[in-house]
């Protein structure tokens, strides 16, 4: 699967970065390609364009606060999860993208 | 016949000392008399007597009579109905109980959940110490007094009620100058207490039958009362007994002047001693071997004994209410000056908090010392210096820039003589402050000549050649000498007050002057003369000294013609005479609190004119730039010796004022020297440029931020790395790296720091799993962003994901402002690297420091 995913905290120091990588070392492990913007101290990076959401099969939102530009996934499929539920079932969520 | 009421105590608290002294206001006007009878443990009363009605231990919902029996029983009868409805149910609403441990403070969470008993007061000295109590609030008889069988009752009697009639009519006046609504009550019980019949009627068996002298029958009466109250078996009651305390103490008081208070506490050890409130006479008689803390219920910040207590570095707590209630029972308790709590009832769990607390600030004060010993800090005895200070005093000439690499001199506030060798220890490179009022004050006449040259010395001895500023008496205002008969004034601290006096007791100063000439000869000593305004008053001080010296040249005493004299800045007309001034001084001295609540027209001690008593007004910096730029302009040395010079986050401002020196209380000393190491005088030139152009305090608070900011050091170094922890619990660990932090400087406030992070730790826990947790805050709390990793020596139970216990914690301590730096990114990196086993897997089982803080700092690095 195609997927993108938002990951922010509230103090943006340490869980937003964690859950990002949480996410792409389960994805590469599952054979899913992901990109995922962080939200976080240094504001947004790796930014999600319109173009790379619309072309994604689904959409991971791993946060505990209101993310920048929600907007932007008004048409895809997502889900939204607890940023803590990303580290600790990852493969979870992915799971549940399928179904 | 006799008439009578049954009624419900209606009270939750009971009858007791308030509630009494309102039902006996109502019934001590009636000739009949008034029987209280309590039906559930049948005592009766007489309500005459308050003593006689708490004894009846009346308790809620007691069912009791009033029995009325007299010439006047229906008017006493009508006025108790009208009591019982009206006043009765409501005369307790504000019940003067126990203090409950405070839960508006918010607590360290490593204390808080210790469970032992927290009292809140006001820090005034901080620090932290822990010994037994030792009690100064009972006023003892002296031995001295006559013993039994030798009084004549006849004269005895007499001076006892009038003893007792000055006790009322004392509360009367204090009564009719308050409106505070517990005083008001305080005083009603105690003034029912001085007048209650029962109490009278005792103290005169005892003087008139027995022949007892005053103080024993006032003893006698005391214990007699409170024997009653105690075997009511109701805690509330023996509570009680203290207002009985309070009253018998106050008259012996009055029966008996000084000699019933000057009874000294002696300490036989270790002591932290608890009082109502404290001379600074009484203070001084204190040992100080054994003097660990201080708490009053009633002392001003800067009220002398205070400023004492801060000058020894003895923690000190004021303002804890009901004070004389808290019972110690002869256990350890803890005076926690920094959190502002007396904590009694130490648990284990206390008592390794405040072990941890111990470490903390003993660590920082080890690290600051290291600071202070390098080569830019203190070179004290260096030949060069010698030479670069004898330069600019005997010339009065002040080279730009630097003295051998470092901007500022830093030198000592002292009170006493004692303090000197304390300061100097501190790394004190002089005294720059000594006030001479402790000679003066609490006596009953002037130290002499003799007296103040010897304290000089002292102070010149330990000085070992290093100048000594000693300023002469700076009294009338707030601060009061019996001896001097000075008149009250409206406006005291814009009154006669210091040079102001002088001409008036000409005798008095020319004493001082005298002693300070003979002194100058053994050592390098400087007179300082404070709140001078005008050259008029700078001429005429000039004189006093020039004629005191030329008596000691007739007299061929020795003295240091060379003695330079100096005037301190408190009086903002003085900067603009500076020039003026200049002609008659050697040296100049900011006294800025002084001079910042004359030049902001704030009074210091009123707490709603903070931000108006704000050296940081922009207002304020240029006026002292102007008096720098003058002082200068005339070649003449210009330091500061107030508060504002204590503190860290001032400095690098006060060095690019071009300040030539600070002093500050002793203990600051080492911390101000750490801050100067790292600055650079271009910078600070800069920074105050900019700070003048500021257009509020906010702005320049603001602009010192970003400036500290600048001198980041790495996010971590081997310091950070703690292995081997004794952390028992997830709260010790934090509070272990947080204290380490502080320890090293990278945080001022380590339990606003720990406070962030267990705010972030509510919302959920930061143990991700795999035996790792990463407790994180951003906060202004941190002055530095920083790293902890800490590994305990037993797994700790954090709730984690997994439920696993943490093996390894790493705190990451972020600033709240400019976060979006580079260390952001390596934070972000190490969020990021920790998710990976391998990683995790070398963290855990490296186990040297050096290698560890490598990793970490390679694995961050791109």
């Amino acid at each position: 699967m195609k997927i993108v995913a938002v990951t922010a905290c509230p103090t943006g120091i340490a869980h937003t970065y964690m859950a990002a990588e949480k996410l792409e070392r389960t994805a590469k492990k599952l054979g899913h390609t992901i990109k995922v913007e962080t939200q976080g101290a240094m504001g947004i990076e790796n930014e999600l364009t319109q173009e790379e959401v619309d072309a994604a099969d689904a959409a991971i939102i791993a946060t505990d606060i209101a993310i920048e530009r929600e907007e932007r996934f008004s048409r895809v499929r997502k889900i939204y999860v607890p940023v803590q539920e990303a580290l600790k079932d990852a493969e979870g969520i992915f799971a549940r993208l399928k179904g | 016949m006799s008439l009578e009421q049954h009624f419900t105590c209606p009270l939750p608290n009971g009858v007791h000392a308030r509630p009494a002294s309102a039902l006996e206001e109502v019934v001590r006007g009636f000739d009949a008399d008034v029987i209280l009878v309590n039906q559930r443990t049948s005592r009766t009363a007489n309500s005459k007597s308050i003593l006689a009605i708490v004894g009846a231990d009346i308790r809620h919902d007691d069912p009791c009579i009033f029995k009325v029996s007299g010439p006047d029983e229906k008017q006493a009868m009508a006025a108790l109905t009208l009591f019982l409805q009206d006043q009765f149910p409501h005369c307790d609403e504000s019940p003067m109980g126990n203090p409950k441990p405070s839960d508006a403070l918010r607590l360290p969470p490593c204390l808080s959940q210790a469970g032992a008993l927290v009292y809140r007061g006001t820090p005034v000295v901080p620090g932290i110490a822990q010994a037994q109590v030792a009690r100064f609030d009972r006023k003892t008889v002296p031995a001295l007094l006559p013993k039994n069988g030798e009084i004549d009752p006849a004269i005895e009697w007499p001076r006892l009620e009038t003893a007792l009639e000055k006790l009322i009519a004392d509360c009367d006046t204090r009564l009719s100058g308050t409106d505070q609504g517990i005083e008001i009550e305080l005083l009603k019980v105690h003034r029912s207490i001085a007048r209650d019949i029962e109490f009278r009627r005792l103290l005169s068996e005892e003087v008139n039958q027995h022949r007892h002298p005053a103080a024993e029958a006032i003893a006698n009466a005391e214990k007699h009362f409170s024997d009653v109250l105690i075997a009511s078996g109701s805690e509330l009651l023996c509570d009680r007994t203290l207002d009985i305390q309070d009253v018998c103490s106050q008259l012996l008081l009055e029966f008996y002047g000084r000699q019933a208070t000057q009874a000294a506490v002696k300490l036989t050890g270790d002591s932290i001693v608890v009082a109502d409130s404290l001379t600074p006479g009484q203070f001084l008689a204190l040992d100080r071997k054994f003097l660990k803390g201080l708490v009053l219920a009633r002392a001003g910040a800067t009220s002398h004994t205070v400023i004492l207590a801060r000058a020894f570095n003895i923690p000190t707590l004021a303002g804890v209410e009901n004070l004389a209630d808290i019972q110690f029972n002869g256990h350890e308790v803890v005076v926690d000056a920094d959190v502002g709590v007396l904590v009694t009832r130490l648990t284990d769990a206390a008592r390794r908090y405040y072990a941890l607390e111990k470490q903390r600030i003993a660590g920082r004060r080890a690290h600051l010392r290291t600071l202070s010993m390098k080569p830019a800090g203190t070179v004290d005895g260096h030949p060069w210096k010698t030479l670069a200070w004898w330069f600019i005093t005997r010339l009065s000439m002040k080279p730009a820039g630097t003295v051998d690499g470092h901007l500022l001199e830093i030198a000592a506030n002292i009170a006493t003589g004692a303090e000197a060798a304390g300061a100097f220890e501190a790394g004190a490179e002089g005294i720059g402050l000594f006030r001479t009022e402790m000679l003066f004050l609490d006596r009953k006449s002037p130290p002499d000549e003799a007296e103040q040259l010897k304290a000089y010395q002292d102070v010149l001895a330990a000085a070992k050649g290093r100048p000594v500023v000693i300023r002469t008496l700076d009294v009338g205002g707030d601060k009061k000498l019996d001896y001097l008969n000075l008149p009250p004034e409206e406006n005291p601290f814009l009154g006669c007050r210091a040079v102001r006096i002088y001409p008036e007791f000409e005798a008095l100063f020319r004493t001082q002057i005298r002693a300070l000439v003979r002194a100058s000869a053994f050592g390098k000593l400087r007179v300082m003369i404070p709140m001078i305004a005008t050259l008029d008053e700078a001429r005429w001080v000039k004189k006093v000294i020039a004629d005191e010296q030329r008596k000691c040249v007739e007299e061929k005493t020795g003295f240091d013609q060379a003695m330079l004299v100096g005037a301190m800045i408190e009086v903002p007309s003085a900067v603009f005479a500076l020039k003026e001034l200049a002609g008659e001084f050697d040296f100049f001295s900011i006294g800025s609190n002084d001079l910042l609540q004359y030049f902001m027209a704030a009074d210091r001690m009123n707490g709603r004119l903070g931000a108006l008593y704000n050296p940081l007004q922009p207002s304020f910096l240029r006026f002292l730039r102007q008096a720098v730029e003058t002082a200068h302009a005339c070649k003449k040395e210009i330091s500061l010796c107030g508060e504002m010079g204590g503190q860290a986050r001032y400095i690098p401002l006060l060095a690019g004022l071009e300040l030539d020196k600070l002093s500050a209380s002793a203990p600051a000393i080492a911390g101000l020297k750490a801050e100067l190491g790292a600055l650079k005088l271009p910078d600070c030139r800069e920074l105050v440029d900019e700070a003048l152009d500021c257009t509020s305090a906010g702005e320049v608070s603001a602009l010192l931020e970003t400036f500290a900011s600048r001198h980041n050091p790495p996010l971590i170094e081997e310091s950070l790395i703690l292995l081997e922890s004794d952390a028992t619990t997830k709260e010790e660990a934090i509070k272990q790296a947080a204290d380490q932090l502080f320890v090293l400087g990278r945080t001022e406030n380590s339990r606003a720091l720990e406070e962030a992070v267990w705010q972030r730790e509510a919302t959920y826990s930061t143990g991700f799993g795999h035996g790792f947790a990463i407790p994180h805050c951003k906060s202004n709390a941190v002055r530095y962003n920083s790293m902890v990793l800490l590994k305990p020596r037993h797994p700790l139970a954090w709730n984690s994901l997994d439920g696993q216990p943490v093996r390894v914690m790493i705190l990451l301590a972020v600033r709240e402002a400019n976060s979006t730096t580079v260390h952001m990114k390596v934070l972000a990196r190490l969020a990021r690297r920790i998710m990976d086993p391998n990683f995790r897997a070398e963290l855990e089982n490296t186990a040297d420091p050096a290698t560890l803080c490598a990793l970490l700092l390679k694995s961050l690095d791109h």
